[in-house]
């Protein structure tokens, strides 16, 4: 290989290694065109501000003198700003390094030398595609406005309002929905073309020679065509002989059809996509969400878990196969997408940051092949997350712990201790259940003890909870995973550890707030 | 109450779970079984058959029905829902527990007649969040409620109640003093309060109250020596 080309792989391979050089073009990368980066939300908003003064710059300029820096702004600040996206957006879109580098490495492989020229061409096709492809057009057109001195290519400011399409979401489904009907739409446009043009000739022979008709040239007879046939009838231009009335009144039955074909297909498109819409935006919306519960399925212990879960601090957002349950949750009000649970592309579309997003994953189908099967995914993606599962059948119980599950629960297990402590004490039973349940006003609570709080307190006797009429059931220390229950006054308190607090609920909550005052 | 006989009416995993638990607190465990279904293999239980349309009446000849507890424990609720009203319809005393699937069969359950009603769906959810949601307050009380630790609740009623004379739950200090936690507290005839509540600091302690008091066996020995003793 010649000392040219040596030097023009190393320099990809240089690039390729560089971890600055990668840092910046992920940078750029994210600000234009990674859909979950927050960045890009900004620099869409700015963007779309940008299209708007422009738009709004050139209607006033019809008919009021603009100001000059306005217009510079315009014409020069911010076709240079579209300039720079339009080389970013060219330089990210692909990777020139990679390609080089593939090529080389795969020239070597095969035993030959390295071909430079086929490396360049491929370069050159994967540029070109870029540039000639609808999004990029649009971008080149929004920067001409900076040769405004062009009356014509002043007009193109106007079409700084496609480059919407790239900054709003909206827009792009818009998009979307009608290039899934794709053909449908042609075959109509076929149809209509064929009509306007025989129709057109048809008037244009039938009308042309006749001095009282206002059709007198092509043009005007492709012009009522199409007045005709989009059922507007402007009524500016109307046949006058027997043929002519004839031509309108088949182009006129065509015009409600192609009506008729247009609104059906817009609809279907629309009822189509509602799905798919829907669901972007609660994956959407879900990238913002922190810490909720990700519960697969939603049957009727799921469907109580996600109702009393609902009511807590952290969202739940449920995955169910089954269209019927996705109805369902729905029609509940939650936050519902009709994935598989045990399918590991489901978790990659949602784009799941594990660590910063979910709290737990429950496994609550009544089935424990399906527990086990998703507890086992969701286990193969992430080590750490908790994972809580249901178990059906005893038997069971091991395989579910060897896929992962960190918690299992065995319902016919607690129907039996129910049973037993009911008829063994009662009251107690009563008692610890009227603690636990929602609806009585004397409570049980958690208190973390923070950084914050110790600065005040250092040992149990200080937080004077009798004062408060609180009683104080134990410290759970999470470093020694151990509860003192009863604890003595001189015990040290130490941050993380949690008070169990037993009171009204108003007096739990005058507590806190004494124990985080400052 | 202490109960002799226990009645578990179903064969499913529910009634054979019950049947485990219960099993050493009962002289004798009988589960009764559908006569068209399978017939389990308990230890230590009975088994026998009775059909929907059976004349209940006849079971008082073998159980003492005043010292008998029966679950109902049939997979379907209204199976479950017609076995209840028709023992409750035979033996006003019999203690009835039922499984019910949702709240709507748990309240038609308690409107036929059971004293206890278990929510199968409720339980385990309840028991799903307070593990997620409160897992400290969760951990505590499984362990105090199913004796999986060294604490325990028991039920305490007052025998002696010259200790307290004149004195109110409220106004002790009983983990100091006694080194236990008092819960709640149940007057003679009248449903029961938590000690922190309005009502509970109004009543002064009386002989035949009982109290609900969470600590370690040796602080709840001297305690019972003290008033009065445990009900089992």
């Amino acid at each position: 290989m010649g000392f040219a080309k040596r030097l023009f792989v190393d320099f990809f391979y240089f690039l390729q290694g560089s971890g600055t050089y990668r840092q910046i073009r992920h940078f750029v990368y994210n600000f234009l065109e990674n859909e979950r980066s927050k960045t890009k939300k900004y620099f869409d908003l700015f963007m779309m501000v940008l299209i708007l003064i422009s738009v709004v710059t050139l209607v006033r300029e019809v008919k009021h003198p603009i100001d000059e820096n306005l217009l510079f702004f315009n014409y020069y600040v911010i076709s240079i700003i579209f300039f720079i996206e339009y080389i970013l957006r060219l330089w990210v879109v692909n990777s020139v390094s990679q390609t080089i580098i593939t090529h080389y490495e795969n020239d070597v492989a095969m035993g030959e030398e390295f071909r430079f020229f086929k490396a360049c061409t491929a370069v050159l096709q994967m540029k070109l595609r870029y540039l000639f492809s609808l999004k990029a057009l649009i971008d080149l057109v929004a920067i001409l406005p900076f040769f405004h001195q062009l009356r014509l290519l002043r007009i193109f400011t106007l079409f700084r309002v496609f480059k919407l399409f790239r900054y709003a979401k909206t827009f792009r489904t818009f998009t979307s929905v009608f290039s899934s009907k794709r053909f449908e739409f042609i075959t109509l446009f076929i149809f209509s073309s064929v009509v306007i043009i025989i129709s057109s000739v048809l008037i244009y022979v039938m009308e042309a020679n006749n001095p009282a008709s206002p059709v007198n040239t092509l043009f005007e007879a492709f012009y009522w065509s199409i007045v005709t046939i989009a059922t507007v009838g402007y009524g500016d231009i109307v046949p006058i002989t027997e043929g002519g009335r004839i031509v309108a009144v088949f182009v006129i039955t065509a015009g409600i059809a192609v009506l008729a074909f247009t609104t059906s297909l817009v609809v279907a498109a629309f009822n189509e996509k509602l799905d798919e819409v829907r669901e972007n935006k609660i994956v959407n919306n879900l990238s913002h969400k922190k810490r909720y519960y990700l519960l697969c399925g939603y049957e009727s212990i799921a469907k109580e878990v996600a109702k009393n879960l609902s009511k807590s601090e952290h969202g739940v957002v449920i995955l169910d196969e089954d269209p019927a349950r996705v109805e369902e949750a729905r029609r509940d009000g939650f936050d519902v997408l009709n994935y598989d649970p045990g399918s590991i592309e489901s978790y990659y579309k949602l784009g799941l940051d594990w660590h910063l997003q979910v709290k737990a994953v429950l496994c609550l189908r009544e089935n424990d092949v399906e527990n086990v099967y998703t507890a086992l995914t969701v286990r193969s993606i992430n080590k750490e997350v908790f994972i809580l599962s249901l178990l059906n059948q005893h038997a069971n119980r091991k395989k579910l712990e060897f896929a992962g599950a960190n918690e299992i629960l065995y319902a016919k297990e607690i129907v039996g201790m129910v049973s037993r402590e009911f008829i063994g004490q009662p009251v107690a039973f009563e008692a610890i259940h009227a603690l636990r349940s929602e609806y009585s006003y004397i409570k049980i609570e958690e208190v973390f003890i923070t950084a914050r709080i110790l600065q005040r307190f250092v040992y149990v006797g200080d937080l004077e909870a009798p004062k408060f009429r609180v009683v104080l059931l134990g410290i759970y220390k999470r470093e020694h995973e151990r509860f003192y229950f009863n604890p003595i006054d001189s015990m040290l308190l130490e941050e993380g550890d949690c008070l169990l607090l037993i009171a009204n609920g108003v007096f739990i909550k005058e507590f806190e707030k004494h124990l985080k005052k400052r | 109450m202490k109960y002799t006989n226990a009645l578990i009416f179903g064969t499913n995993d529910y009634a054979k779970e019950i049947a485990r638990n219960i099993g050493k607190k009962y002289e004798r465990v009988v589960i009764f079984a559908m006569k068209e279904s399978e017939h389990p293999q308990e230890e230590g239980a009975e088994v026998e058959s009775f059909d929907l349309s059976d004349e209940w009446g006849e079971l008082a000849n073998t159980y003492d029905m005043e010292n008998t507890i029966a679950f109902c424990a049939l997979e379907d609720d209204a199976q479950n829902i017609f076995l209840t009203i028709s023992l409750r319809a035979a033996f006003a005393p019999l203690t009835l527990v039922a499984l019910a699937k949702n709240k709507e069969s748990a309240s038609k359950l308690t409107m036929a007649g059971a004293n206890k009603v278990i929510p199968v769906v409720q339980t385990t959810a309840d028991m799903i969040v307070d593990i997620l949601e409160r897992p400290v307050v969760s951990n505590v009380l499984h362990g105090i409620l199913y004796e999986k630790s060294n604490l325990k609740i028991v039920q305490i009623e007052v025998q002696d109640a010259e200790y307290f004379s004149g004195q109110y739950p409220a106004d002790i200090d009983w983990s100091r003093n006694h080194g236990i936690i008092v819960l709640s507290v149940i007057h003679q005839g009248k449903t029961g309060e938590f000690i922190y509540s309005s009502k509970a600091k109004h009543h002064a302690i009386e002989k035949g109250d009982i109290f609900v008091v969470v600590g370690y066996e040796e602080d709840l020995k001297a305690f019972e020596k003290l008033i009065g003793s445990r009900m089992v």
